[in-house]
């Protein structure tokens, strides 16, 4: 029962020949997204895979000339990927507004890489909570489904938008059940299963990735989990797919057992709720998420989602995966600690780069367990 | 009883030996430092050098390996110390005998070779919070040796001369290599040695007081580290604190090791 998970290790390690077999197995096109807030439901009602850029977490040098070094790693090392051609399977390349560095790196991708043959920006309102911004957001996904009518060459009838609707809050239906699991005392699905799950749905074919979560999620019941629980954590951040981190984190004597991050609860957490006109179920559901950083404010409404979620999960402590000179979440980052904090959820800060120190960070780790007093040295 | 704790530090291994104190015959729980010992390991095999450290503990304390009852490891490189019975962060460590030494103290700044943190503890020396530099030198003791070099000063003439110096020059670069072009330009501008020495341990100060503000700066601080000895940095690191009471124990360059003795001693039955 090991390799429960194995078929989407395999995906996330095998992403790109993933993809490139997709496609010739459908004839299809393949997009490359920037982030969790495009609004997947249309470019699967046109037949195209989604596919989210993520970084190969090694050093690069390619990025330089376009975006400026101070930008976010996650930013530098998407943008690389394309430069590098690793990406060059992808017809199209879109991104919906959140931040300002990774709207940079999109524009650097669809002047810079080669093979794109079309490009999208969605210009999705960032004040959600203002009483236009749903209004604004109907007509840009409007928008949107009449430019990629134009890309496929034909009308996107209602019933197909509707298909993607249901593909994809199925996809969500299943993983929330699939972290249903973590909340139970030693948890059988570890927070490595869990990031491999949830990252893979956002490049593999929904309706595999549907099949897949529900063959895992059939076999779950009769899974026994031997390993020790240690402390149970919750990660906070934006994107984050540095598996040998999460391994280590989970090998040093603690279980990480939700998140907040667009990597993973922040990406599926909430159905779209299906309304007769289908671009009113899609706008509605990406104004209704929870919200990243670049799309909370006034109110910080994601501070009380948070700690729900850590009370949920029954996460004793939590760390922030801080990206480096990531604004928006370095902007919340006060905060939301002395919220946490004040609430019983101690924190850990990491400052995260396109590559890890994991040693550094392995006795940082340690530390915090240490400060959790729950370890027996004797 | 006896314990042990050893340091095994980027640059050197220190190792503390604690003896239970006793009073009218009584054992109390007291201890005091039996002996305790520093080595700088001529090359890079860790497991070699602890077994050395030790050996060499051992016989300047006239202490045999049998009478030593625990042994805890902390440091960069604690995994390595095959004999230790268990091992406990530096960050832990050091906080725990940081209290030790200085049980009013809550704040603990340890600088050492490679790394500057900043630790809030409570009342039993346990850790309640600490930040360290992530990956550079520029708020730790390497920093200062490297800009000494560039100075050609030695540590020590480096730490007094910047006591000589009465100006503020403010230095932009956070890292190590770009701050020494900073130092190389100061020196071609015939910015005398003093005020360089003074610029560059403000720089390193102001640093490590950031990250010390990140877990919150308590009335009384101790400070710990090799770079204690260095009376410059003392002095601005005071200056950027803005506490009056900064304790500065007598080894300071052990206190991790004593923590891990300590802890060690808890541990026993």
């Amino acid at each position: 029962m090991s390799g429960l998970f194995d078929q989407f290790k395999e995906w996330y390690e095998k992403r790109h020949d993933y993809a490139r077999a997709w496609k010739s197995r459908t004839g299809g096109q393949v997009v490359a997204t920037m982030c969790t807030y495009t609004p997947e439901e249309i470019l699967i009602a046109a037949g195209m895979l989604p596919v989210r850029v993520l970084g190969a977490h090694e050093p690069q040098n390619v990025t330089e000339p376009h975006i400026f070094g101070m930008f976010c790693p996650f930013c530098r090392d998407s943008l690389a990927q394309g430069l590098l051609g690793r990406y060059e399977y992808c017809e199209g390349v879109t991104l919906t507004q959140s931040c300002i560095q990774y709207r940079q790196a999109f524009n650097s991708w669809r002047m810079h890489v080669p093979t794109v043959k079309w490009d999208y920006y969605l210009p999705m309102p960032n004040e959600v909570q203002s009483r236009f911004a749903r209004a604004q957001h109907y007509a840009e996904v409007k928008k949107f489904r009449e430019y990629m009518e134009g890309v496929i060459g034909k009308k996107l009838p209602d019933a197909d938008l509707k298909r993607g609707i249901e593909i994809v809050n199925e996809n969500r239906r299943l993983l929330r059940e699939l972290f249903e699991y973590r909340k139970e005392t030693n948890p059988r699905v570890t927070g490595v299963e869990a990031l491999y799950a949830s990252i893979t749905a956002q490049f593999v074919d929904k309706e595999e990735h549907n099949k897949e979560l529900k063959r895992v999620l059939a076999e779950l019941p009769k899974r026994k989990n031997d390993r020790p629980e240690g402390i149970r954590f919750m990660t906070i951040g934006s994107e984050n797919d540095d598996v040998s981190f999460m391994a280590m984190v989970e090998s040093v004597g603690s279980t990480i057992v939700i998140d907040d991050q667009c990597s993973g609860t922040r990406y599926f957490w909430n159905e779209a709720r299906v309304q007769d006109d289908p671009i009113a179920t899609i706008a509605d559901r990406y104004c209704e998420r929870p919200a990243c950083p670049t799309k909370d404010y006034p109110a910080h409404t994601r501070f009380d989602h948070v700690l729900k979620l850590a009370k949920d999960y029954n996460a004793r402590a939590a760390v922030f995966l801080q990206q480096k000179f990531c604004d928006p979440h370095e902007g919340d980052y006060p905060d939301l600690k002395r919220h946490l904090e004040a609430n019983g959820i101690p924190t850990l800060f990491l400052e995260f780069d396109i590559t890890n120190p994991l040693g550094p960070f392995r006795i940082r780790i340690e530390a915090f367990l240490e400060t959790l007093g729950e370890e027996e040295l004797f | 009883m006896i314990t042990a704790g050893i340091d095994m530090g980027s640059r050197t291994v220190k190792v503390v030996f604690l003896e239970e104190l006793k009073v009218d015959g009584a054992p109390q729980l007291r201890w005091g430092v039996k002996g305790k010992h520093i080595m700088f390991p001529e090359d890079l095999d860790a497991d070699q050098a602890a077994d050395k450290a030790f050996e060499d503990a051992l016989q300047a304390a006239g202490l045999s390996r049998e009478q030593v009852k625990k042994v805890v490891a902390t440091g960069a490189g604690r995994k390595q110390v095959k004999f230790a019975t268990a091992d406990v962060t530096e960050v832990g460590a050091g906080a725990r005998g940081a209290v030790f030494m200085c049980p009013t103290a809550k704040t603990v700044v340890d600088v050492g070779a490679e790394e500057g943190r900043g630790v809030k503890a409570n009342a039993e020396g346990k850790v309640v919070d600490f930040a360290g530099n992530e990956k550079c030198a520029a708020g730790a003791g390497a920093f200062a040796e490297s800009m000494s070099r560039a100075l050609q000063l030695s540590l020590k003439e480096f730490g007094e001369a910047s006591l000589r110096s009465d100006k503020t020059i403010p230095m932009n670069a956070q890292c190590t290599v770009f701050a020494e072009s900073e130092v190389v330009s100061l020196i071609h501008s015939a910015t005398p040695k003093e005020d360089i020495a003074k610029a560059v341990l403000d720089a390193v100060a102001s640093r490590v007081c950031a990250m010390v503000r990140r877990v919150g700066i308590e009335d009384e601080v101790i400070l710990i580290g090799g770079m204690v000895h260095n009376p410059g940095f003392v002095q601005s690191l005071k200056g950027a604190l803005g506490v009056e009471k900064v304790h500065l124990p007598d080894m300071p360059e052990y206190v991790s090791a004593l923590g891990a003795a300590l802890i060690a001693a808890e541990g026993t039955d």
